[in-house]
């Protein structure tokens, strides 16, 4: 009962804050969503030939949701734990009786939250902007909740290895960034030269976004199954790495 | 009677540096301990290695039997934990920061909300409750510190340095509150450079320097192994050369004669018998100077503890 209790404050603890900063965290995806559905729906969509059957703004949505997901899932879980080892606040959690796997599955939860709401609201601002019929839902919150448990991982990870805010801000700019945006959110892989569609293939970010466009309008470059394997298999493999580590101690017990 | 906290032969290096040395210390539930040393001897490696932020090198430590390294969770039950450093969520309000400390610790959300209004009133910080800690002085910090630490109802209380910066008043009611929690069987470790806490508060002391405990006993017992106590008595009329000679570490300068021993009351008793054994001599004045666990600190470690405060404001300002 007192374990419940401790790992249900812990939940609670990152949802909090997550929350309180709505306008921060929940917003400007939403908005970010908004201006690209402006721009590419009204703007240069009708430019765009239609892709797998979509018009170009219904294409692009599931990659733009994925897009947030990742972002922020990131976000959540790299801001509080850094945040927590740099005010030393990790140190008072390491000395309460939790355990490393609740401690990491708080982490991992509060982005997961932040993935999904995100994520969700995304797609339903599509809904009544371009009309957007969601194929499955319940592999949508799958995807996008295996997508939010990857990257909320992968924020543990750099929170845990990183010594300054520039370190996150590397991980951000250098690695998801520029995987996002060739990762086919804009576009299908059947679109690019041979060399490039097989290239794709070793973004991790590709699978995540076919997965979701797949989920979400029914259409994939690659078999779904692959991509959802693929997906499944890396968020489980980070988390289990978070989870060694805190068991470990690395940089958390002197 | 139980052990609270059980250390075996415990070591902690860091590359070169020994931080602990083969510690070895039993503190039975219910005792008020208090851990001096001076900067840098170990004190706060040692804490840590009792709530689990330090990993020995080895050997063990038990809190009410549990091994910390073992059975982390199970010892972690026992203990609450005031580090000399504040180390809160700089996001959360004070009576927030509470509530979570009590979820931590298993409390169930309506006790935990009822017991963080009772410590915020008794630590006076119920007006800064929506506050973030570091809006707060530096000696409201620490009693958030202290007050957060007594959320998990602990049956061992660890308070790293609890009342630097804390002003008087608030020192003596933090006092009164822990001898009070003390007597309710609360067992106290602490640590402090106030040698008149230490005195007050502590049943037995334990003196670390360079990683390992030098010296364990009560203020009392240390005080009579370390200390001569001295009586130096002002005398009206005359006084022969060598006259007191022959009582042990006596010694005259002018009209004041001065006798230093452990047992000074035995000592003054046969000064003042010798000097009123001439007729027409009188005592004019008495002053007794007692030993203190200052004195037994500095014979130890060779610096005061005000030398070793200060030694470790100007690392932590360097």
């Amino acid at each position: 009962m007192k374990s419940r209790i401790a790992f249900a404050t812990l939940i609670l603890r990152e949802c909090y804050r997550f929350a309180r900063l709505s306008g921060q965290t929940i917003a400007p995806p939403i908005v970010s969503t908004l201006l690209f559905i402006l721009i590419f729906g009204y703007s240069l969509g009708s430019r765009i030939k239609q892709i797998g059957g979509f018009d170009y703004v219904l294409f692009i949505l599931p990659g733009l949701a994925a897009m947030g997901v990742i972002n922020n899932a990131y976000a959540n879980s790299s801001t509080s734990l850094f945040m927590a080892r740099m005010d030393r606040s990790i140190e008072n959690m390491v000395a309460c009786p939790l355990s490393p796997l609740q401690l990491v599955s708080a982490f991992v939860i509060g982005g997961l939250m932040r993935g999904l709401v995100v994520g969700l609201l995304t797609l339903a601002v599509g809904i009544p902007t371009v009309g957007l019929e969601v194929h499955h839902w319940p592999h949508t919150v799958l995807v996008i909740g295996l997508s939010s448990v990857l990257f909320s991982s992968l924020g543990i990870l750099s929170a845990l290895w990183a010594e300054g805010w520039d370190q996150i801000a590397t991980f951000t700019t250098f690695f998801i960034t520029p995987f996002i945006y060739l990762g086919g959110v804009f576009y299908s892989i059947h679109m690019l030269p041979a060399f490039w569609q097989k290239a794709s293939l070793f973004n991790p970010i590709f699978y995540l976004v076919d997965a979701t466009r797949w989920a979400v309008l029914g259409h994939s470059d690659i078999p779904y199954w692959y991509s959802l394997a693929f997906l499944a298999g890396t968020a489980l493999s980070s988390y289990g790495l978070c989870v060694y580590l805190f068991k470990k101690g690395y940089k958390l017990v002197r | 009677m139980p052990t609270a906290i059980q250390i075996t032969d415990l070591h902690k290096r860091y590359g070169a540096t020994a931080a602990l040395q083969g510690i070895a210390l039993e503190v039975p539930a219910g005792q008020f301990f208090g851990l001096l040393g001076p900067n840098g001897a170990g004190k706060t490696t040692l804490i840590s290695a009792i709530v689990g932020l330090v990993r020995p090198s080895a050997g063990e430590v038990r809190v009410f039997g549990h091994s910390v390294t073992e059975e982390p969770r199970a010892a972690k039950r026992f203990i609450g934990f005031s580090p000399q450093e504040i180390n809160t969520d700089r996001f959360f309000n004070l009576r927030r920061t509470l509530e979570f400390q009590g979820g931590f610790h298993g409390l169930p959300r309506r006790e935990a909300k009822r017991l963080a209004g009772e410590l915020l009133e008794q630590f006076g910080l119920a007006e800064k409750a929506k506050l973030q800690f570091y809006k707060l002085s530096g000696g409201m910090q620490k009693r958030l510190m202290v007050a957060r630490a007594l959320m998990s109802r602990p049956k061992l209380l660890i308070l790293d340095e609890p009342t630097a910066g804390v002003d008087v008043e608030q020192r003596h009611e933090l006092w009164k509150y822990l001898r009070d929690l003390n007597k309710n069987g609360t067992t106290i470790l602490l640590t402090t450079h106030y040698i008149d806490e230490a005195e007050a508060l502590c049943e037995r002391i334990g003196i670390i320097d360079h990683g390992r405990i030098i010296e364990l006993g009560t203020p009392k017992d240390l005080i009579e192994k370390y200390c001569d106590s001295e009586v130096e008595i002002a005398v009206e009329g005359e006084m022969a050369p060598g006259e007191f000679a022959d009582l042990p570490g006596t010694s005259v300068a002018g009209n004041r004669v001065r006798s230093q021993a452990k047992r000074i009351g035995v000592a003054a008793e046969a000064l003042l018998a010798r000097i009123l054994s001439k007729p027409g001599r009188r005592v004019a004045d008495i002053n007794v100077k007692k030993g203190d666990l200052e004195e037994v600190f500095l014979r130890l470690t060779g610096k005061t503890l005000r030398e070793s405060e200060e030694a470790q404001n100007g690392g932590a300002a360097a």
